[in-house]
């Protein structure tokens, strides 16, 4: 027996175990804010590619694109011989021309491994292929013709060699060939036709491969990843404890989470998942399922103990068999069955704050405890319905390692078929092989294998990542020198010098669907200026509009506000607003209580006599959505706050908060945010008359994953309110004082307007209108049609993308287009969000105008001129930037490359469940990641990272900044510098930079971007825009 | 005119027939049929079934031609001395089976519609229409069927297809498991109708439903049947109903047949292939006036699903179960209207509920934003922990039919262990015997296709 404080130091150690175990759950939270983050976050400090391979095992999922469709990728020419080349040196490093016995280099013979497909296939199939197909007496079709003549020749004349003059020495004679020949024994060798001799060849090669591999051993332990009980039973008996498991705790934890779906909730909720749960099953006289019979009892015992979690999580453990050594990986194992459920408990536990009932802390604890106890139950009646075990369970495992079959991957014939292929492929011939000793036969043997399936589809990786960036950084380099070196010499600007005015700016998020409105807002208007910066606009706040019931953050997700703001309806709305307000909150709550109604008894009497009436919407909104929406919109827009509302934004008491008082920013805290917007994106003169800062969001109807859509800057909430509250605080007039003597002189003539962008139907909306100043009109009425134009175009460039729309659409037809996915029910598509994302350029505008980046790229203005020694702007830049940018890159490339394991499927059968989360079908483990309908035509690369700095500067910036340092030397995010002064860029390598060598110095010219993406749905390449370059040569 | 009529009616059936071969064929021979044309062809048929059947309803009426008859011969005619046996193709429009397939044809056109945007670039689409067109056949052919053996034809299309588009994501096992499900209770309910079906030829040697319901048009018919023979046919019906409609003791299959896509759910669970055994019921609705113990039989299992239903209904924590539960109260309710006679409001009922629940579950995806949208109108979170009948209950019974409910009122497990077990366990029995007699005859031991393994799936190796 323990003595107590010892019992006491063992539950410290086992809740870290347990911390850290729940480390690699999912951190996504409730699904109604989505925040877009890396997958594996619980591996960041580890290398990209070891870091797959690990957490490929622990998750169950796979790490990288399957062979095959990196072969399409080669086929379809997104991957060039050139890649494979470089990325296998790359991959090698050193060890690339070390020799291996008399069959090449280790690149030759990987690269062929690469080259041409490796097949493997089951014990069964492949003694069929042996058998019934022609695979031994034809070569294989990829195998090139001299080869194969030479293969075929070098035998023939072996064998006549060998027959006409037999070695005396007995020990050279091979007795394989001797009896092949003799079993085949027709005529003379001398005669045979060719197809004869190839397939002699084969079949000697054959041989030769199986008495090769013969009785070597495994090289890679087969270390099994089953820790479980449950693995080891599924394994052997094919019962799967999990499933009646997760019947009921799937269910249980649904309803513990529920914000206010069920209308009955859960009793005992508020004494935590351990308590309620032994409540509310151990009074039950009849189980869940079969194979839980007895729970009730096990649990009524677990309430006499009075056990809290924790111990029963050891008594649990103990009663398994479980060891500390192993705990920590059982644990993982454990929790990651149900990791959707238990991430999500998990983060109501930690950011409690997001919804509105929390979970209390402690209940991952509590919820493993009921896992273990429900596992020890269900293994009891498995094991013994199953096998009639009725020891204990400790030896469970060890029972079932002795009985339990195991899948033999390395057997003589899948080896000999590995070797096979690569022989007939690098041309070794039969006498070689039969020569070669049996250590030889080992060297040779392990150099294929240890080139896995995972090693090869990770040189694939790197080859799809280095052309895609070859293309940019080459056509980075080339657009410099065609467009920015020439003009950047002929006049290069000086801050202070007197320059002409854009005819206006605009501010946009840093999206990548930004990129392309940008683009085009430039070739309508060559002589605006266009700049990016995170979608908060550097107002980080808690907000409530006019018509919302509380505040949420609008920020990304690694800041927590500190202010509140609150739009308020002007004074002479005031009466209006209530009234609407009034009709609003009784229309809410018919409509709540008519949703809950329908759903009882008492809802008979409505379907009986108001059903028919379903029929009208639910006709009109499936094959009418557009002219529905239109309706709908009209009655809405009455109940709506009325037009006239302001934010308040200057707080009178000192602290922040959400009383009245409270609201709003400091005069200093204003200026401060105005000044750094202002200084990060380098606009800090040669202001244009019209400043307009647009915020983006998206809107889509039966989308459960519409936050997803969202600005990911706003922690996935509308960018609306952040650019009106940025351009109040900038078009305020003490404000402006107060800039103008930290150095920075807004032009009194300078108007701030705000924006907000609906990215999922293109459309604009002004906001504040009436507050612009009469001088300003004009310029807003010229601004207005050059922004609807350039939303046109790109509605049009987004609608490529779309097989439902046809690729020779009109501008026009793409805006009605895009207009119906948004307000189609049936739509699960509305938008493609960030699909494709690839690039993330930090830098002048002048750097990529003129550049088609295919909406491909997050577009950072940063003025490398303005920034001192140590880099302080653009640190502060990349700090917000790299890991946001990289959390949706990331979470896009885990989606993408395992759909089902790492994104949450298909987004057709998706249940909401909770309010907090979608299920597949009926029940299942919460979903999290994204939909297939997200990531279907996403490319999964790296981020590719391009600041405009020295590398010098940016070692400096790694080095102060470890969260930085880790992400790109960690091989994260790929990571380039562009010279501010030229077009010399270095690529970071091994923690080092070096210099890009421009491999194609051709970048294709067009006029408008329309005569580039026309009449094409796959991703382009990049362009040179003529048309996007700014008329005006200072411009930024 | 009569052959306008037969014209239009033969339209309306062979409408359906024609989409089926129109999807199938070229599938069968794998040749690919782009999304679009899939979709055009699914407009086109079900726009032309709804037209005629509008046509039908005019002319008809007009004429005073209804209740129309559709005859498409005798296709058995066994006649030797005693047991004359006869098998009649025969359709019938009247006002149950136009008003039910207007439902179905409006229905089937507005999730045709929806599903061809929502299944778009879906690897299983052809699939799904294809089985949508089985579906649509089947409902059909159910629908205006005036024999049982043309009823059990179209009842068992629309089983099949219902659980063949429960278990549509079949990737994953809890579809696949969840449709087998499915189909076993259909199975269940199906013998049912397979013993009425026979014991109705023994009775008048036809399956015509005129023996049922006699020669009045509905819901006025007479049966011809004898007490007895009333009571075991409409017995074993009633229990093909229940396993169709979810009835208690079935009542468990319908929350889990939510694994398919979200139309697929809408149209099945909660319009159609649910109120197929109402339809069923109200066919007969003469034998259930027969036979008074019938009618209290139905309007207990009736209250009892609805009972049922609302309790679970309560405590569902996702969309598509409370949904299927909220279903489920309603057609207890129309069961429980049919076997109190009132036939026009089951009829009125149904029409209603099906618009209602289609509309809702379609838009199950929009719940978070429906909420939040409530939320901000009404100008505060909404709990609900308010208006809770439950808080009047004590402590250890409100959480006794808490887990009652929560466990769907164990009827799935009472399945399981009453139903299930003995049944597998009897025929492992036998198989055990047959094995032993087998060893023992042939003196050796045998079974090499036990040893087999599975073989390895060709995945990426991790």
């Amino acid at each position: 027996m323990h003595s107590e404080p010892d019992n006491r130091r063992n539950l410290v150690a086992l809740r870290e175990r347990i911390n850290r175990a729940a480390d690699y759950l999912p951190a996504q939270g409730p699904i109604s804010v989505f925040v877009h983050h890396n997958t594996l976050h619980a591996f960041e400090s580890q290398n990209f590619f070891d870091a797959l391979r690990a957490a490929s095992q622990i998750y169950g999922c796979q790490p990288l694109l399957s062979e095959d469709e990196y072969r399409s990728e080669m086929a379809a020419g997104r991957i060039a011989k050139l890649d494979i080349e470089h990325a296998l040196i790359e991959d090698l490093g050193e060890r690339d021309d070390e020799l291996i016995e008399f069959l090449g280099t280790r690149f030759g013979l990987r690269y062929a491994m690469l080259e041409n497909p490796i097949r493997s296939a089951p014990l069964a199939e492949l003694r069929w292929l042996i058998s019934e197909t022609d695979a031994l007496s034809k070569f294989r079709p990829e195998v090139a013709a001299e080869i194969k003549a030479q293969s075929i020749y070098l035998t023939r004349r072996w064998i006549l060699g060998e027959i006409s003059n037999p070695p005396h020495d007995q020990s050279r004679r091979i007795a394989a060939v001797e009896e092949l020949l003799k079993r085949i024994g027709d005529g003379s060798p001398e005669a045979w036709p060719k197809s004869r001799w190839e397939s002699f060849t084969l079949q000697l090669i054959w041989r030769a491969c199986n008495q090769g591999v013969h009785a070597l051993p495994r090289f890679q332990d087969g270390a099994t990843t089953a820790i479980r009980h449950r693995d080891w039973l599924h394994a052997a008996t094919g019962q799967d404890i999990d499933r009646p498991i997760h019947d009921v705790l799937g269910r249980y934890c649904a309803a513990f989470l529920d914000q206010g779906l069920a209308h009955w909730p859960l009793p005992f909720r508020d004494e935590g998942f351990f308590q309620s749960f032994i409540q509310n099953y151990s009074v039950a006289r009849i189980s869940p399922n079969q194979s839980l019979r007895g729970l009730g009892s096990a649990l009524r015992q677990l309430q006499q103990q009075q056990m809290d979690p924790l111990q029963s999580i050891a008594e649990s453990l103990d009663c398994l068999g479980v060891h500390e050594k192993e705990q920590e990986p059982f644990l993982a194992a454990t929790l990651l069955a149900l990791r959707g459920w238990a991430g999500m408990i998990h983060q109501m536990e930690t950011r409690g704050d997001r919804v509105a009932r929390a979970a209390p802390l402690g209940s991952l604890v509590e919820f493993l405890a009921i896992r273990l106890i429900l596992e020890r139950v269900a293994l009891t009646n498995m094991a013994r319905d199953s096998i009639g075990y009725t020891g204990p369970l400790a030896e469970l495992r060890r029972m079932l390692r002795s009985v339990g079959r195991r899948r033999d991957d390395a057997s003589v014939t899948s080896r000999a078929f590995l070797v096979f292929q690569l022989a007939q492929l690098r041309g070794w011939t039969p006498e070689s092989m039969f020569r070669l000793n049996k250590s030889q036969w080992s060297k040779l043997l392990f150099e294929m294998e240890s080139f896995s399936g995972f090693e090869r589809r990770k040189v694939f990786q790197l080859a799809l990542e280095r052309n895609y960036r070859q293309q940019v950084l080459d056509g980075l380099v080339a657009h410099t020198n065609l467009s920015w070196l020439p003009r950047s010499k002929a006049t290069r600007p000086q801050p202070d010098a007197k320059l002409s005015h854009p005819s206006f700016q605009i501010v946009t998020c840093i999206d990548d669907r930004c990129e392309s409105l940008r683009r085009h807002l430039e070739e309508v208007d060559p002589a605006c200026e266009t700049f990016g910066v995170a979608g908060f606009f550097a107002v980080p706040m808690y907000y409530q509009g006019a018509g919302d019931a509380y505040f949420v953050p609008l920020c990304p997700i690694v800041v927590t506000p500190t202010n509140f703001v609150r739009e308020e309806v002007t004074a002479q709305w005031k009466e209006q607003h209530e009234l609407r307000a009034n009709a609003r909150r009784q229309l809410g709550r018919r409509s709540h209580s008519l949703h809950r109604i329908s759903r009882t008894t008492l809802g008979g009497i409505v379907s009986a006599f108001l059903g028919p009436f379903a029929s009208v919407p639910l006709v009109a909104r499936v094959l009418f959505p557009r002219p529905t929406a239109w309706i709908r919109r009209r009655f809405g827009s009455l109940l709506l706050p009325p037009g006239a509302t302001e934010l308040t934004l200057l707080r009178i008491a000192d602290a922040p908060g959400p009383s009245s008082e409270q609201l709003g920013f400091s005069l200093v805290e204003m200026v401060d945010n105005v000044e750094r917007l202002l200084r990060d994106i380098g606009l800090t003169h040669t202001f244009a008359r019209l400043v307009v800062v647009c915020g983006h969001g998206s809107s889509s109807l039966n989308n459960p994953h519409e936050s997803a859509y969202n600005c990911g800057a706003c922690g996935g909430g509308r960018g609306g309110p952040n650019a009106r509250a940025i351009t109040q605080m900038a078009n305020d007039p003490r404000v402006r004082v107060a800039l103008e003597s930290h150095g920075m002189r807004i032009p009194a003539d300078t108007v701030f307007v705000a924006a907000y962008h609906n990215t999922c139907n293109d459309r604009i909306e002004i906001m504040d209108e009436p507050s612009i100043p009469q001088s300003h009109a004009n310029e807003l009425s010229t601004f207005m049609p050059t922004m609807r134009e350039a939303l046109a175009f790109n509605a049009q460039e987004r609608c490529r993308r779309f097989e439902s729309a046809e690729l020779s659409i009109a501008p026009g037809d793409a805006i009605k287009h895009v207009d119906e996915r948004a307000e189609d029910l049936a739509q699960t598509r509305p938008e493609y969000n960030h699909a494709t994302n690839a690039v993330c350029f930090v830098g002048r505008r002048s750097r990529t105008r003129g550049l088609f980046l295919d909406r491909r790229c997050f577009l950072v203005s940063y003025d490398p001129r303005y920034d001192d020694e140590e880099s302080a702007i653009v640190t502060r830049i990349l700090q917000a930037v790299i890991p946001v940018c990289a959390g949706i890159n990331l979470e896009y490339y885990f989606s993408r490359v395992d759909v089902a394991g790492f994104g949450c499927g298909t987004k057709l059968p998706h249940n909401v469940t909770s309010l907090i989360g979608v299920m597949d079908g009926a029940a299942s483990d919460l979903r999290t990641g994204l939909a297939a309908q997200m990531t279907e035509i996403h490319d999964p690369l790296r981020l590719l990272v391009i600041v405009e700095t020295t590398p010098l500067a940016f070692l400096g910036i790694m080095k102060r900044n470890p969260a930085i340092q880790r992400l790109t030397e960690n091989g994260w995010v790929q990571l380039a510098t562009l010279d501010p002064e030229s077009a010399e860029i270095h690529v970071l390598r091994n923690k080092q930079f070096v210099r890009h060598q421009v491999e194609s110095r051709e970048l294709p010219q067009v006029a408008t971007s329309r005569k580039w993406y026309r009449g094409w749905r796959g991703n382009l390449g990049l362009a040179h825009i003529s048309q996007g370059i700014s008329a005006d040569p200072t411009a930024r | 005119m009569e052959s306008t009529t037969f014209s239009l009616g033969s339209i309306v059936l062979l409408a359906p027939v024609v989409l089926f071969i129109a999807i199938a064929v070229p599938l069968l021979f794998s040749l690919r049929v782009s999304e679009v044309w899939v979709t055009k062809f699914t407009k086109i048929a079900i726009s032309i079934g709804l037209i005629s059947l509008i046509a039908i309803i005019v002319v008809g009426s007009s004429r005073a031609s209804l209740p129309l008859i559709l005859s498409f011969g005798n296709w058995v005619d066994l006649q030797p001395s005693q047991s004359h046996f006869q098998f009649r193709l025969e359709f019938v429009f009247d006002v149950l089976s136009i008003t039910f397939g207007l439902l179905t044809l409006v229905l089937c056109g507005v999730i045709g519609t929806f599903a061809a945007n929502y299944l778009h670039r879906e690897p299983g689409f052809h699939r799904f229409f294809l089985l949508f067109a089985m579906f649509l056949m089947g409902m059909i052919v159910a629908t205006f069927a005036a024999t049982i053996e043309s009823l059990f034809l179209g009842w068992e299309l629309v089983g099949l297809s219902s659980a063949l588009l429960v278990a549509f994501f079949h990737e994953r096992v809890a579809p696949v498991e969840n449709g087998l499900r499915v189909w076993s209770v259909y199975r269940i309910s199906d013998a049912a109708f397979l013993v009425a079906a026979v014991a109705l030829h023994g009775a008048s040697t036809q399956g015509e439903f005129v023996n049922l319901t006699g020669s009045e048009s509905w819901p006025s018919g007479e049966s011809g049947l004898t007490l007895g023979q009333a009571s075991f046919v409409g017995l074993m019906l009633i229990i093909a109903a229940a396993g169709k409609s979810a009835l208690i003791p079935f009542s468990g299959w319908l929350p889990r047949a939510m694994e398919g896509p979200t139309p697929s759910s809408a149209v099945f669970y909660g319009a159609l292939s649910v109120h197929l055994g109402a339809y069923l019921l109200l066919r007969i609705e003469s034998v259930l006036d027969q036979v008074w113990w019938l009618s209290a039989l139905l309007v207990m299992l009736g209250l009892g699903t609805t009972v049922f239903a609302t309790i679970a209904g309560r405590v569902q924590s996702d969309i598509k179960s409370a949904l299927a539960l909220a279903s489920l109260t309603q057609v207890g309710l129309i069961a429980t209207e049919i076997g109190f006679g009132f036939r026009y409001l089951a009829l009125a009922h149904i029409v209603g509920h099906a618009f209602l629940r289609t509309l809702q579950l379609l838009r199950a995806p929009s719940l978070l934003r429906d909420f939040h949208g409530w939320e901000h109108a009404i100008g505060t979170r909404i709990s609900n922990s308010a208006q809770r009948l439950e808080a009047f209950l004590p402590s250890s019974v409100s959480t006794a039919v808490y887990r009652w409910a929560i466990e769907r009122g164990y009827l799935d497990r009472l399945i399981d262990s009453g139903i299930v077990r003995p049944f597998i366990g009897f025929f492992q029995r036998c198989d055990i015997v047959e094995r032993s007699w087998i060893e023992f005859l042939s003196g050796q031991t045998q079974g090499e296709s036990d040893q087999a393994q599975l073989p390895f799936e060709g995945i990426e190796e991790l």
